[in-house]
């Protein structure tokens, strides 16, 4: 969890530079493309200055058509060149984007479980949705369009002051007041826009509040007080709707006249000098003409601003996670990954020694009061069938997950053949197991994808057997496309029974030295378990399976059971043991009997 | 007789007509009681529309009376001209932007407490196939979709034709043959536009499910990151979101390819636009047909008429998004609400006795899976029942089909001897004190949470109930006491408080007939003790149902009901089941003794 040294933070500027650098020659031709566009447009005011003087002195249609054939020559020019320094430019920044969210993507990867059990699913998404899509916004447009700015204002300024200083200086001094203007209300605007965001929030959630509870609001007869409090949190909406409305007017308004205002100035006092004789009447045009194209880079000035300082902020929050170090070695940076399922299984006697854990401490200051797991001493063999029993919350799954080490492994303290699995690579350590988690996850992808998802390499026959043992070929008939089924909220929805086998499936499909059932099978009716298990004896005959269940008639055959109780081994030894201590374990098994006689299914 | 509930299909995506004459009229429906605020608009907008065009002409007057003449007189009064245009655009585009605000805002105000109103009273069936987040989407991005109707639709487009309008009259009006010189780029622009216009909506739509799919795999990717980690995919995986994200980039370039040449052909054309009126238009002068002023005028209209030609169809696609967003809230406006009062609800005389009476009650959530098979009891005024069973054994359905939460599907369920569903809804939910498992609070405070806001529960009563049920200690505690806020579902209150809080509420309102769900989480002996003494202050001289866990009140109860599998398979008092040999409350009796 270690976050790059505050101070040795590089300014802003620099750490956009890092992903802007590959595109450095392409950012240059843009930038040239730019220079060149914006010349060619400004070239046209003044070829249509010397027009109109040509047509007040009276020159001949030749002439005219001349300037005329000349603009059109220029505007054709500067089409061809506006849409490379376009393409340039903003495909620039598409391609940094992609570049960043490869980056961003491939480090989540990198980061274990307590990144993310410390970070919610909605944050790091909008972190990788909305930042990047700010971070985009900055390379591209916000380039762009400052870029652009510069070079207008540069240029028309030297064009304004080359026709005449004196009007240049009057017609821009409004320019100022208009701009500050436009700022003012365009932070006000943004001010009263979070006020609106966040009272649709507001409503949101209590719509949401609402709706799941629907039941309690029509039992307590609550209707008609819900739909009063929801129209008055609608009125609050409306009130700062309104009251943004009321500067959003202001501010487009205001932009609406400030090239107007320009026009006016010129007309009033560059008309006056015109027939004063110190301008041209071509002067005037053209004047007016650059005027104009001032207008919208003072407006979008203010935008430029905010461009820089949102995706500043995105970047601080881009590189919150990029900081953070992987506290398990990631098996994207263990070498021999071209084919981790190739490599030499790990096997052997699992050894837990002494192990106290703690979630989120560092490995060597464990305080023992607040330890999830404490002082747990077990022994199983290879080939050996070990049951986890205990109440909810007493470290069953935590104990489980140490041994694909999810989170850091104190040293010493679970070895695998004799290894620590701390010299273990993570890569070749998880892929000898066969894991199946507590909460069956399934990708949005085919049956078939998702019961390879391990072994994508895996041969029909590995795919036939693997749906033998998870007893899901009766389940695959009845899928609309069998194993091509798409799963998920997009696709058929497999019944929790079912998604728990296909996890399964997807767990034996490699053959695993070492295959783990976090109460993998509770939504499984008892028949089918029972069959299932007796299949896997078969299957995982010569292997080690370490089974956590609540169901009395999976526990009988186990060679071990070992009843856990908050975070401590509590009873261990055969059902026969166990059942004859009368303990912890004999009540919980009576219970269960009962309640498998009785239950609702 | 099940209530039929929309088919679950993904509409999100689809994108309808632009214009659908028959969502437009029921649009309509909802503008019609603020069509004086449309029509101020609509004059606000011409007024602008004016202001705006007067300002070329103004520029032309000065150049053609004063600055050709070398005039100075008059020069100040056709600026003072051009800032009275100024400042009327500026006064009146502000009103008019608050107008039409003001005008979409209400009416989206009146659609969206109507879907809220509408969801209210739609059975509980409704909610369970529809997800939550879809009907938010109604509620919110929907309603948003169809305010863009006003800010950036309908008055818009009419706004932009006017606008061009008025500047063809004027061209025309000016010098008709510059005007159709003027005109002639037209074409050629028109199909730029619709060509690239046509491209890029594709572009951006690819562009959209792109963002999805990537969106949708990051999303996965990070709820199923431990999984890709064990199996040790992230390479694999790395791959797969390489693969997305290219084809997302390339869409994006693409997009940004058709942009590009689009601005680009666009300025190009106005370029051309501005030659031919300097060719055509300086040709004339020479020949003494026309004027400089109305050479500079034509340069400044036709600036001003290519802007809204190149944003209709953008309007357009504003258009498609709120007809299909309109097509969904209709559709669930028009969801029939089937559990609702009869047309002429049975008297409830003074307070009811509080008979109850299940008669061959069947009932399931879903087709062909009854959850309650053929259940007959009666409960007789003042008796306390309790009912036990194993989770999944219908208890609780008992009560939502008691409130009328869900209506029977065969036999009836009879309340002081009238069928339920002859009942006023609200009046029978009224007469019937439901304590809920979750002790469910309401937003609002303390107070209101145990009035419910009904007048008729006066704050001395509210004070008296938290008396009865001993809530009234840790209310006393609060800050602000009786007027405390509750945060989000109570979640600053403890389970045990919480569950007092709901006690107080039911004594408040003191029912003929109390339902309690009683709670299964485990609190500190302490509060336990006194949830128990407040139950008994409860309980007292009402008819009670009691689906409990706690042995004591199993115990503390006239008789019990024990139902197992959606039967009803033993009923009699505590010593009676006990005594059943091999009966399932003696053996639930027997294990409950020895674990505790």
């Amino acid at each position: 969890m270690r976050r790059a040294d505050r101070d040795g933070t590089p300014p802003v500027m620099a750490r956009f530079w890092v992903f802007a650098r590959p595109y450095l020659p392409t950012y240059m031709v843009g930038l040239l493309l730019l220079l060149l566009t914006n010349g060619l447009s400004l070239w046209i005011p003044w070829l249509l200055r010397d027009a109109i003087d040509a047509i007040e002195a009276g020159t001949e249609l030749r002439v005219l058509a001349g300037f005329a054939g000349a603009m059109i020559g220029v505007a054709l020019l500067q089409g061809i060149v506006r849409t490379l320094s376009r393409l340039t430019i903003l495909g620039n920044a598409r391609r940094v984007a992609y570049d960043i969210r490869n980056r961003f993507f491939e480090h989540l990867q990198r980061l274990g479980a307590n990144f993310y059990d410390t970070h919610r699913t909605g944050d790091i998404m909008s972190r990788g949705v909305n930042d990047i899509r700010l971070l985009q916004s900055f390379y591209g447009p916000g380039v762009l369009n400052f870029l652009n700015t510069v070079i207008i204002y540069v240029a028309t300024l030297a064009l304004l002051l080359s026709i005449d200083v004196q009007l240049t200086l009057i017609s821009l001094a409004l320019y100022p007041v208009l701009l500050l203007g436009v700022n003012l209300l365009s932070r006000r605007v943004y001010g009263r826009s979070l006020a609106v965001q966040e009272q649709l929030a507001t409503i949101s959630n209590r719509a949401q509040e609402n709706i799941s509870g629907i039941q309690q609001v029509k039992t307590y007869v609550q209707e008609e007080r819900e739909i009063s409090d929801f129209r008055e949190l609608c009125a609050e909406f409306r009130r700062r709707n309104l009251a943004m409305a009321s500067v959003r007017g202001g501010m487009v308004s205001l932009i609406g006249i400030v090239s107007g205002v320009g026009t006016l100035v010129v007309l009033f006092v560059g008309g006056r000098f015109v027939i004063e004789g110190r301008l041209t009447f071509g002067d005037f045009v053209a004047f007016n003409a650059y005027l104009g194209l001032l207008a919208w880079p003072t407006v979008a000035m203010g935008w430029i601003i905010n461009v820089f300082q949102r995706g500043a902020g995105a970047m601080d929050r881009l590189e919150e996670v990029l900081d953070q170090e992987p506290d398990v070695p990631a098996a994207l940076d263990e070498g021999s990954e071209e084919a981790p399922e190739r490599a030499e299984p790990v096997d052997g006697d699992i050894e837990i020694r002494g192990l106290t854990f703690v979630y989120g401490a560092r490995t060597e200051e464990v305080d023992p009061r607040v330890a999830t797991l404490r002082d747990i001493d077990l022994t199983i063999p290879r080939g050996s069938r070990l049951a986890l029993v205990g109440p909810v919350g007493s470290g069953k799954s935590t104990l489980v997950n140490l041994l694909a080490r999810v989170y850091p492994v104190p040293r010493g303290t679970i070895l695998i053949g004799g290894v620590d699995i701390n010299d273990i690579p993570v890569s070749r350590l998880r892929t000898s197991l066969g894991y199946v988690p507590q909460e069956a996850f399934l990708f949005s992808r085919s049956v078939k994808e998702n019961i390879l998802f391990g072994q994508p390499d895996a041969s029909d026959d590995e795919i036939e057997r693997a749906i033998d043992v998870s007893r899901l070929a009766g389940d695959l008939e009845s899928f609309p496309e069998g194993l091509e089924t798409i799963v998920g909220e997009r696709g058929f929805t497999l019944s929790g029974g079912q998604r728990q086998r296909a996890t399964l499936a997807r767990a034996v499909v490699g053959d695993p030295r070492i295959l783990i059932l976090d109460d993998s099978l509770s939504s499984v009716d008892a028949d089918t378990e029972r069959a299932i298990l007796t299949e896997l004896d078969v299957v995982m005959r010569d292997r080690t399976t370490i089974f956590i269940s609540h169901r009395p008639s999976a526990l009988a055959d186990m060679d071990r059971i070992v009843f856990v109780e908050r975070g401590r081994i509590v009873e261990s030894g055969t059902h026969d043991e166990l059942m004859s201590k009368e303990g912890a374990y004999a009540r919980l098994f009576h219970r269960q009997m009962l309640e498998r006689d009785l239950g609702p299914s | 007789m099940r209530p039929s509930a929309p088919p679950s299909i993904h509409e999100e995506e689809r994108l309808g007509k632009a214009y659908d004459a028959r969502m437009v009229r029921r649009l309509w429906s909802y503008v019609r009681p603020h069509r004086a605020l449309v029509l101020l608009s609509m004059v606000l907008l011409l007024a602008v529309s004016a202001a705006q065009l007067a300002q070329p002409y103004l520029v032309k007057v000065a150049i053609d009376d004063y600055i050709s003449k070398r005039s100075l007189e008059g020069l100040g009064g056709v600026a003072a001209l051009f800032l009275a245009a100024l400042i009327a655009e500026f006064v009146l585009r502000f009103a008019q932007i608050y107008v039409l605000e003001r005008t979409g805002q209400n009416v989206v105000f009146d659609i969206r407490s109507h879907v809220f109103a509408h969801l209210q009273h739609l059975p509980s069936a409704f909610f369970d196939r529809n997800p939550v987040g879809r009907l938010m989407t109604r509620l919110t991005s929907d309603v948003e979709a169809l305010h863009e109707v006003f800010t950036s639709g309908v008055v818009v487009i009419l706004t932009d034709l006017i606008k061009l309008a008025g500047i063809v009259a004027i061209l025309v009006w000016m010098d008709w043959r510059l005007a159709l010189v003027t005109f002639t780029v037209l074409p050629p622009l028109l199909i730029v536009t619709w060509y690239f216009r046509i491209r890029m909506r594709r572009a951006y739509r690819r562009v959209r499910l792109l963002v999805a799919r990537l969106n949708a795999f990051l999303q996965e990717s990070v709820t199923g990151m431990r999984v890709v980690q064990i199996f040790v995919r992230e390479r694999a995986n790395l791959e797969r979101f390489h693969e997305i994200n290219r084809d997302h980039r390339d869409a994006q370039l693409k997009s940004v390819q058709y942009d590009s040449i689009f601005s680009a052909a666009a300025e190009m054309i106005s370029s051309v636009t501005l030659a031919a009126i300097v060719w055509a238009g300086g040709s004339r002068i020479l020949s003494g047909a026309t004027t400089f002023g109305t050479l500079v005028a034509f340069i400044e209209y036709a600036g001003k008429f290519f802007r809204p030609l190149q944003e209709l169809s953008q309007r357009y696609t504003v258009m498609q998004s709120a007809m299909s967003a309109a097509e969904r809230i209709f559709k669930l406006l028009d969801t029939e609400i089937p559990i609702k009062s009869p047309p002429k609800p049975a008297r409830i005389e003074k307070r009811l006795r509080g008979e109850i009476v299940f008669e061959n009650v069947t009932f399931g959530y879903n087709e062909g899976e009854p959850v309650l098979h053929d259940v007959s009891f009666r409960i007789r005024p003042g008796e306390r029942v309790a009912v036990v069973g194993w989770t999944g054994a219908g208890k609780s359905t008992l009560i939502r089909l008691l409130v009328r939460l869900y209506d029977v599907q065969e036999g009836r369920i009879l309340f002081d001897g009238i069928d339920i569903r002859e009942y006023d809804l609200q009046e029978l939910r009224r007469s019937i004190g439901v304590v809920l498992q979750d002790h469910f609070l309401f937003a609002g405070t303390v107070e209101g949470n145990i009035s419910l806001g009904d007048p008729r529960v006066s704050p001395e009563r509210v004070r008296q109930a938290a008396e009865a049920v001993r809530a009234d200690r840790f209310i006393d505690r609060l800050p602000k006491g009786y007027g405390e806020e509750v945060r989000e579902r109570g979640s600053n209150f403890s389970v045990g408080e919480k569950q007092l809080l709901s006690f107080a509420r039911a004594v408040a309102f003191d029912p003929a007939v109390l339902v309690l769900d009683e709670a299964t989480a485990s609190v500190d002996p302490e509060t336990e003790r006194r949830i128990q003494d407040a139950l008994e202050t409860l309980l007292r001289g009402r008819t009670s149902i009691i689906i409990a866990h706690r042995l004591a009140t199993i115990r503390g109860a006239d008789r019990i009901l024990v139902l197992h599998r959606g039967r009803l398979l033993e009923e009699g008092s505590h010593e009676k089941l006990v005594a059943l040999e091999g009966g399932l409350y003696s053996k639930l009796y027997r294990l409950q003794t020895s674990e505790s």
